[in-house]
């Protein structure tokens, strides 16, 4: 505890010391309880994701491990499908198509498009002008017209999924950003690194983009709620992968199935996909009343 | 106003060029998939695969089969499909209605219920009312479309041994009550994320419009709690709620196949996916044009929409 005596040599006598990083860290946990709960149902799902294999029960490929359509039981606590195969291994295996596609689509959309973002409302001018606009043309594109589009393009897989939930990220937040450098832009720090000598560029990479960078977070995790809704409603369509996957698992056969009471069959990878979203949702929420309350909705 | 409407209008079919443009190449792409394999098997001979694609015209170079597909646009004939040989017109026209009452019902049910929600949690801020709606919200937002659909027709048929009709479309014309019986609640669940969105986005509009002078002024004058909230504090507000309302006609292109799809009905959606899947060129790019348009026209619509609620709004 060498800071600790460190500051009682002050003698300053009731100057409050600041509390430690971790310290801060929990009292930021506490008051957001909502978003703590989120980042543990996200750790959970990324860590099914990650070692799904040797976690699950059962091999979710493998056909008949037990009575077709039995529901939930101790050995298999979501039951079993019509080919046989363990509900639960499927979910634990579609964690990671899941997770892959939207985090992948979130990053390479949401780091192009604010970098965008930023550097439009930096600059301004001409490079302004033309993002704007050209984020105008992509929302007036519904997401589905946009998909098949890619899909034709690109033939079905996960390119064009990935692809097409990326261009949704790249224009969603760029608006925000660019609104946020027009702010940053005009501080008093800009000006000073310009009289200093600092050439734009320079500028604009080592202050303008640091400043702005936790909204970058913030809309990152806002957005990745929505891109594994999206995801999961193409595979329902029977547009997304071959692999298993929690929309695909509720549509087809399964779904005609469910309708004559194996409800179990659908319910609970609809239940995943809403824990997930609800985790990413309620963690982007508080992320953002953390970092940038202007942005409270 | 009149002048700038104009001008925006007249842009249209310039943009509506460049939409065709990408649309037409983008199909043609040499790795994209290609018609022709949809209607060839083991046994067709190069000949015959030959007379196939003449047959669809795409034999000729590009250039001359978009030249030949804008002039029959151009002349009002949208082509016929590849899959059937019926004219996309018709196909389309046969379909529209049951896409067009998906999305009024949808809009209409998360436009009404989110900004009624939002206007309560807004005035009950910090209330046991404002925290059951927030969490009603959060929750709404995070359950995928299709799930809840999937619920209205699974939940019924384990407690009720009954199953919500599926499939089949009776128009609202001929018998509204089985129309109604048939769209309500579907359309109601679909509206359910739109709502949420809607309502979260109304509540801190209307609570930042609170803080205003001339709210303050407005309660200050006498008038009536109701009067201040809803005339002066709701009519602040509409500009960000009328722009959702557009945002959600966009997303409910999405929403309206997941709905066909599920209640097996046959609508624009479910037309539209599977011809991206067997390349149907006509219908793509007629589809394509046409949501564009529909995009751009309410986009439109919405841009003009703010001058009339907010006077200070001039376009010039």
């Amino acid at each position: 505890m060498a800071t600790q005596t460190a500051t009682q040599t002050y003698g300053w006598g009731a100057v409050p010391r600041r509390p430690g990083r971790g310290r801060r860290l929990l009292r930021t946990a506490s008051q957001h309880p909502a978003g703590v709960f989120g980042l543990g149902v996200l750790v959970v799902f990324v860590f099914a994701g990650v070692f799904g294999p040797s976690l699950a029960p059962h091999n979710p490929e493998e056909l008949s491990v037990g009575s077709p359509l039995a529901g939930p039981s101790w050995s298999h606590p979501f039951g079993l499908n019509q080919n046989g195969q363990d509900i639960f291994s499927r979910i634990i295996a579609g964690a990671r198509i899941s997770l892959t596609i939207s985090a992948a689509a979130i990053f390479i959309g949401a780091s192009l498009g604010s970098f965008l973002g930023i550097l439009a409302g930096y600059f301004g001018r001409w490079i302004d002008y033309i993002v704007q606009r050209s984020g105008e043309a992509f929302a007036a594109f519904p997401s589905l017209v946009l998909y098949f589009m890619l899909r034709a393009a690109l033939g079905p897989g996960m390119k064009a999924i990935i692809a097409a939930i990326a261009i949704g990220a790249l224009f969603g937040g760029n608006r925000v950003l660019r609104g946020a450098t027009i702010i940053e832009r005009n501080q008093v720090y800009v000006e000073a690194a310009r009289a200093m000598g600092c050439s734009e560029w320079r500028i604009f990479m080592r202050h303008v983009i640091p400043n702005v960078l936790p909204l970058v977070i913030v809309l990152m995790s806002g957005a990745l709620g929505a891109a594994i809704l999206a995801e999961s409603a193409l595979a329902f369509l029977g547009l997304g992968v071959e692999e298993a996957s929690w929309g695909r698992d509720m549509s087809g056969t399964n779904l005609s199935i469910a309708r004559t009471g194996y409800w179990h069959v659908v319910v609970f990878p609809g239940l995943a996909i809403s824990l997930v979203v609800l985790g990413a949702n309620l963690l982007g929420d508080s992320l953002r009343d953390i970092w940038d309350p202007r942005l409270r909705r | 106003m009149r002048q700038y409407a104009l001008r925006r209008l007249a842009y249209l079919p310039l943009i509506m060029l460049v939409v065709s443009l990408v649309t037409f190449f983008t199909l043609r792409l040499p790795w994209a998939t290609d018609p022709v394999l949809q209607y060839v098997n083991q046994t067709t001979t190069v000949e015959q695969e030959e007379v196939i694609r003449r047959e669809l015209g795409l034999d000729k170079p590009m250039l001359q089969q978009f030249a030949i597909w804008m002039g029959e646009v151009a002349r009002g004939d949208l082509g016929e499909t590849f899959r059937s040989n019926q004219p996309v017109w018709d196909e389309i026209q046969r379909r529209l209605p049951v896409n067009i009452e998906i999305l009024v019902l949808s809009v209409a049910f998360s436009t009404v219920f989110g900004v009624a929600f939002g206007v309560i949690t807004a005035v009950k801020q910090n209330s046991m009312i404002d925290y059951g709606f927030r969490v009603f919200a959060v929750f709404g937002q995070s359950i995928p479309d299709f799930f809840l659909l999937i619920l209205l027709i699974v939940l019924p048929s384990i407690w009720w041994n009954y199953s919500p009709p599926v499939g089949g479309h009776v128009s609202f014309f001929e018998d509204p009550w089985e129309n109604l019986r048939l769209y309500v609640p579907p359309t109601l669940l679909l509206g359910v994320g739109g709502a949420a969105t809607m309502m979260r986005l109304t509540r801190s509009t209307l609570l930042e419009v609170f803080r205003q002078d001339y709210m303050r002024t407005a309660r200050a004058k006498g008038l009536a709690g109701r009067n201040v909230v809803l005339d002066h504090g709701l009519r602040n507000s509409l500009i960000p709620i009328v722009t959702l309302i557009g945002g959600h006609v966009t997303a409910l292109f999405f929403g309206s196949l997941i709905l066909e799809q599920i209640f097996s009905i046959n609508g624009l959606g479910q037309f539209f996916l599977v011809s991206s899947i067997t390349a149907d060129f006509p219908v793509i790019q007629f589809l394509v044009l046409y949501t564009a348009l529909l995009v751009m026209l309410m986009n439109l619509a919405v841009d003009l929409s703010y001058a009339l609620i907010d006077p200070r709004v001039k376009y010039t």
